[in-house]
C-alpha cells in the first residue's frame, strides 16, 4: 500500500477558493490526498508526518507560461548583464553598468579550454559610458578571441582577435559588420549573418544552448530557485533526438520540473499540424507535448513589433512580420480544425488584432469551444482587443516584467507615456473577463514569478516611476495568475495550479507570506525550494 | 578548401519558390546541390531520381540533397561547411515573409562561402494586389529590391500590371520563372563557354550572352580597373583569367556583388557574361572587356 505523508506548514495558501488556507496537506502517490488541519488525513489510514516545512509558507508550485530552455543553457557561459542575476547554483552575478566594469569582469573571467572568452546578457540600452567596441575588449586580451553577446541575442561585440579569426577587415562588405569613421570594423556585429562566422570559429552553437543535458538540468535548478514546478519551452524544434534526451532527463524520478514544450510553427500548416499531433501522443507526466507556437511580429524595444497608428514615437518604420497575416490565417485554420492549441506571439497591437481576427475566422469555420488558444505577450492590447479575446475564449499571457525592465524606455523612446501607461493592461483584461497569465520570457528577463507578480501589483519601472497606476491588480489576483491562471493557459488547471485534493503535489516553499509583506517587497520573498509530486527539493 | 557558393530564393507565400526548387533539383545541370527548404510538403521528386527519403532529408541519384531547416539556419549552414565533401552549390529557400538579404549576408561575412545571388520569385497573378496591402507591402518590396535576379511565375512576364508593379520598384530586368535554363545560368554560371539553351524556343530574346575563351593574363589591379568602368545591365559574370604560371583569377559578379580570388590554374580559361537586352547589348559587353 502507498504511504501517506502529511506536510505541516506555518500556512498553506491553496489558491483553492473553497479552502483558501490550511496548515496541513496530505500527499499520496505524488498527489494531494487531503488539505486542512492536523487531522486532514484522518479518514485515509496510516500516515507519516513531515515537519521539514513547518516554518514555511506553502503555495501551489508556480507555473511559468512563457519561458525558453535557453534560460538553463546560457549559464554555461559567464553573465555580464546590467542587472544582478542569480545562477542555477545560487551564485549572484553582479550587474555590469559601464564599459570599464565590463573590462574588469572579463579580466577575471576564466578562459574556456579552447582559449576563448564568451559572455552573455549585456544590454547597451543601460550602458552609462561610451558604446562598447573592440578597443575595450582588446584591453582584456589581444590574443584570445572574446565575444560579448547582447541580451537581445541579435548583436554582439568582439575583440580584434575575434575579428581576425573571422577574417573581418576594412574590406568586409557584409551588412552588420559595423565600421568606424576610418572604415575599420568596430567589433560590433549585428544580426546572426554577421555574428555567425565568429561564433562558428569559437565553436559556439546556439542550438546546443537548449538541446543538451546541461540546459535541461539547469532549467530545473533555475526553476527550483524561483518556486516553479511547471514551465514552458515556447518554440522548440522537438526533433526526435532532442525528444530522446528530454524524455530521459525529465523522466528521472528526482527531476523536479514539468516542461510544456510547444512546437515552433516553421513549416506549412499541414506539416506543423501532423507533427504536433504525433507529438501529443508522446506526452509524459513531466514532458507535455502537442501545442504549437506561432511567431507573428518582433519586439517593441527593438521597434520590430507591428504597431497600429500612430506607430513608434520617433516615426520609426513599422515593425516586421515573421509570419505574414495570410500565413497566420492559414495556420490558425489548420490548428483549429485539428484541435491543436496555439500559442501566438503578439507584441504590437496590430499583431494582436491580426491574430484575433484569424482566430475568430477559424472559430467560425471549425467550432471548438474549449480551444483555449493563447496570445503571448499582448503588450499593447487595448480594451477592445481584450474584449474580443474574452468573447473568443482566448487566453492572454502578458509580459509583465517589461514594465520594470523596459517601462521607462517605452515611455520615452518607443511608444510614449500614454500608450506605455496602458502596456500590459492587466486590470482592463481581467475586467473584460479575459483568462490571463503573466510571464518573464526567461532568459529575456529572469525567471521569478513572485517578481512578475510584483510587477503586476506595483507597475514600478526601474527608475521608480509607477507606469499606469490604474492597471495595477491586487496581490490575490497576481498570485492567482502565477498559479492557476498560468496552469489554465496550458490546459493543466485540472492537474496543477492549486493545492486541492486530486491534484499533483507540486508546491512552492516560501520564507514569508505574500499577503503579509509590503507589496513593494513581494519580489523579495525568499524561495526556499519546491515540492514536486510530493518529493521535497529544498535549496 | 573551395568556397561554397550560396544563393537564396525569396518570394512571398505561394509565389512559386517550391515549384522552382523542384525543377532545379531535377534539371540537367550536373551540379551537386544542397537545398534547404522550410517544408517538404510540396517537394515532389520523381521516384526514378529518388535515392532515399528520410524525415528531414531527400537524397537524389543525381547527387543533389534537399533538407528541411531545423533549428537555427546559420548553424545548419555551418554543418554543411563542415562536411568532409562540400556540395557544389548551396540553395536556401527563404520563408514567405522573410528578407532574403538577411540570409544572403552570411555569404559576404563567412569567408568559406561565396555570394551567389538572391533570386526573388514574384507571383505573376497576385503580386500587384499583394503589393498594395499596406500590412505587408514594405516587406514584399524589400524582397524584390534586394534581389539580384527577379523571376515572374504563373503568367507572362509581360503582363501589364506585373510590369507596372515591378517598374515602380525600379526593377528593369526580370525573367519567367519557367525559364529554368536562364535561371540556372544566372545562379550557377556553370555553362562557362557554353551559351544557355532554352527549353522553350531555343533562344533568349530578353537576354544577351557573351563569352570569350582566350582571356589574357591580368593582375588584380588590371581587374579592378576594368570593373571600375563596367557598363550597366550586366547581371552575371564568371571568369577564369590567367594570373601567373600556376594560378588563375576566379571572378564572379552577381548583381552588385563581386568576388575575385586566386585559384590554381584550370584546364580552360574563359569569361561568360549575361545581361538583359533592355539594358545592354552583346557588343557593349565585348567592347568593355576587350577594348576598355
Amino acid at each position: 500500500m502507498s504511504t501517506t505523508t502529511v506536510f505541516t506548514a506555518k500556512k498553506i495558501i491553496t489558491m483553492d477558493r473553497s479552502v483558501p488556507e490550511a496548515t496541513h496537506v496530505a500527499v499520496r502517490d505524488g498527489r494531494v490526498l487531503a488539505v486542512g488541519g492536523p487531522d486532514c488525513a484522518a479518514h485515509w489510514g496510516e500516515f507519516e508526518t513531515d515537519n521539514s516545512l513547518r516554518d514555511t509558507i506553502i503555495m501551489p508550485g508556480f507555473v511559468e507560461g512563457h519561458a525558453h530552455l535557453m534560460a538553463g543553457g546560457m549559464w554555461k557561459y559567464p553573465y555580464v548583464g546590467f542587472h544582478d542575476r542569480i545562477d542555477p547554483e545560487g551564485r549572484e552575478w553582479k550587474g555590469v553598468a559601464t564599459a570599464e566594469a565590463m573590462i574588469q569582469r572579463l579580466k577575471s573571467t576564466q578562459t574556456t579550454s579552447d582559449g576563448i572568452i564568451f559572455v552573455w546578457g549585456f544590454d547597451p540600452i543601460f550602458l552609462s559610458s561610451e558604446r562598447l567596441s573592440r578597443t575595450h575588449l582588446d584591453q582584456v586580451s589581444c590574443e584570445r578571441p572574446i565575444a560579448v553577446l547582447y541580451s537581445n541575442f541579435h548583436v554582439m561585440c568582439v575583440n580584434s582577435a575575434a575579428l581576425k579569426i573571422a577574417g573581418y577587415t576594412d574590406a568586409t562588405s557584409a551588412n552588420g559588420v559595423v565600421k568606424d569613421a576610418n572604415g575599420q570594423p568596430t567589433g560590433e556585429l549585428q544580426e546572426m549573418a554577421a555574428m555567425f562566422p565568429v561564433l562558428r570559429r569559437m565553436q559556439i552553437d546556439f542550438r546546443a544552448l537548449s538541446q543538451n543535458r546541461y540546459a535541461l538540468e539547469n532549467y530545473a535548478k533555475v526553476a527550483q530557485r524561483a518556486g516553479v514546478t511547471t514551465i514552458t519551452d515556447l518554440y522548440s524544434m522537438l526533433e526526435d533526438e532532442d525528444l530522446d534526451l528530454m524524455f530521459a532527463v525529465t523522466g528521472q524520478k528526482t527531476y523536479p520540473l514539468r516542461i510544456v514544450a510547444a512546437l515552433g510553427a516553421g513549416a506549412a500548416p499541414k506539416t506543423v499540424a501532423d507533427r504536433a499531433l504525433a507529438l501529443a501522443h508522446k506526452s509524459t507526466q513531466k514532458l507535455r507535448l502537442g501545442a504549437v507556437k506561432i511567431m507573428t511580429d518582433g519586439s517593441i524595444q527593438g521597434m520590430t513589433a507591428r504597431v497600429r497608428w500612430p506607430g513608434y514615437l520617433d516615426g520609426h518604420a513599422n515593425g516586421l512580420w515573421n509570419t505574414s497575416p495570410a500565413e497566420i490565417l492559414a495556420l490558425t485554420h489548420e490548428m483549429q480544425r485539428r484541435n491543436i492549441q496555439m500559442h501566438i506571439h503578439v507584441n504590437g497591437d496590430e499583431a494582436a488584432e491580426v491574430a484575433l481576427e484569424a482566430l475568430a475566422d477559424a472559430a467560425c469555420a471549425h467550432p471548438w469551444p474549449e480551444s483555449r488558444h493563447v496570445l503571448q505577450h499582448c503588450q499593447m492590447m487595448d480594451r477592445a482587443l481584450f474584449h474580443k479575446a474574452a468573447k473568443l475564449g482566448v487566453v492572454c499571457n502578458l509580459f509583465m516584467n517589461h514594465i520594470w525592465y523596459f517601462g521607462d524606455k517605452h515611455a520615452t523612446v518607443t511608444v510614449g507615456p500614454d500608450r506605455a501607461a496602458r502596456m500590459n493592461a492587466l486590470r482592463t483584461a481581467l475586467d473584460e473577463g479575459v483568462s490571463c497569465a503573466i510571464h518573464s520570457d526567461a532568459p529575456v528577463t529572469p525567471l521569478a514569478p513572485l517578481f512578475t507578480a510584483g510587477c503586476a501589483v506595483n507597475r514600478k519601472t526601474m527608475s521608480g516611476k509607477t507606469l499606469g497606476k490604474n492597471e495595477r491588480i491586487s496581490v490575490a489576483e497576481a498570485l492567482e495568475l502565477i498559479t492557476i491562471g498560468a496552469a489554465r493557459s496550458l490546459h493543466l488547471d485540472a492537474e496543477i495550479g492549486s493545492i486541492s485534493p486530486g491534484k499533483r503535489a507540486d508546491f512552492a516553499v516560501l520564507g514569508e507570506d505574500p499577503y503579509f509583506v509590503a507589496i513593494e517587497e513581494l519580489s523579495k520573498i525568499p524561495v526556499l525550494g519546491t515540492v514536486f509530486s510530493g518529493r521535497t527539493h529544498l535549496l | 578548401m573551395k568556397r561554397l557558393p550560396l544563393s537564396v530564393i525569396g518570394g512571398f507565400l505561394g509565389a512559386g519558390k517550391t515549384t522552382f526548387i523542384n525543377r532545379l533539383l531535377t534539371a540537367n545541370h550536373g551540379m551537386r546541390l544542397v537545398v534547404l527548404v522550410n517544408d517538404f510538403g510540396a517537394i515532389n521528386i520523381d521516384a526514378s531520381l529518388l535515392q532515399s527519403k528520410r524525415e528531414d532529408t531527400i537524397e537524389m541519384t543525381n547527387g543533389c540533397v534537399c533538407c528541411t531547416m531545423s533549428g537555427d539556419l546559420f548553424f545548419t549552414i555551418g554543418d554543411i561547411l563542415d562536411r568532409t565533401e562540400r556540395p557544389d552549390h548551396l540553395i536556401i529557400e527563404a520563408s514567405g515573409i522573410a528578407d532574403p538579404a538577411k540570409i544572403a549576408t552570411v555569404a559576404l561575412a563567412e569567408q568559406e562561402l561565396r555570394y551567389a545571388g538572391i533570386l526573388t520569385i514574384v507571383d505573376g497573378l497576385n503580386f500587384p494586389i499583394q503589393i498594395s496591402d499596406t500590412a505587408i507591402s514594405d516587406q514584399l518590396k524589400s524582397q524584390v529590391k534586394c534581389a539580384d535576379f527577379v523571376a515572374v511565375s504563373k503568367t507572362s512576364p509581360d503582363q501589364e500590371n506585373v510590369k507596372q508593379a515591378l517598374t515602380r520598384l525600379s526593377v528593369s530586368a526580370w525573367t519567367s520563372a519557367d525559364d529554368i535554363a536562364i535561371l540556372q545560368s544566372l545562379l550557377f554560371a556553370n555553362a562557362i563557354l557554353k551559351p544557355p539553351k532554352s527549353e522553350h524556343t531555343g533562344s533568349h530574346p530578353e537576354y544577351v550572352h557573351w563569352s570569350y575563351a582566350a582571356p589574357t593574363a591580368m593582375t588584380q589591379s588590371d581587374i579592378l580597373q576594368r570593373f571600375e568602368v563596367i557598363p550597366n545591365g550586366i547581371l552575371r559574370l564568371k571568369a577564369l583569367i590567367p594570373c601567373d604560371a600556376n594560378h588563375a583569377w576566379e571572378i564572379h559578379l552577381v548583381g552588385r556583388h563581386k568576388t575575385i580570388e586566386k585559384c590554381t590554374a584550370p584546364h580552360k580559361f574563359g569569361i561568360v557574361v549575361l545581361g538583359h537586352d533592355a539594358s545592354i547589348s552583346e557588343i557593349e559587353i565585348k567592347n568593355w572587356w576587350l577594348h576598355s
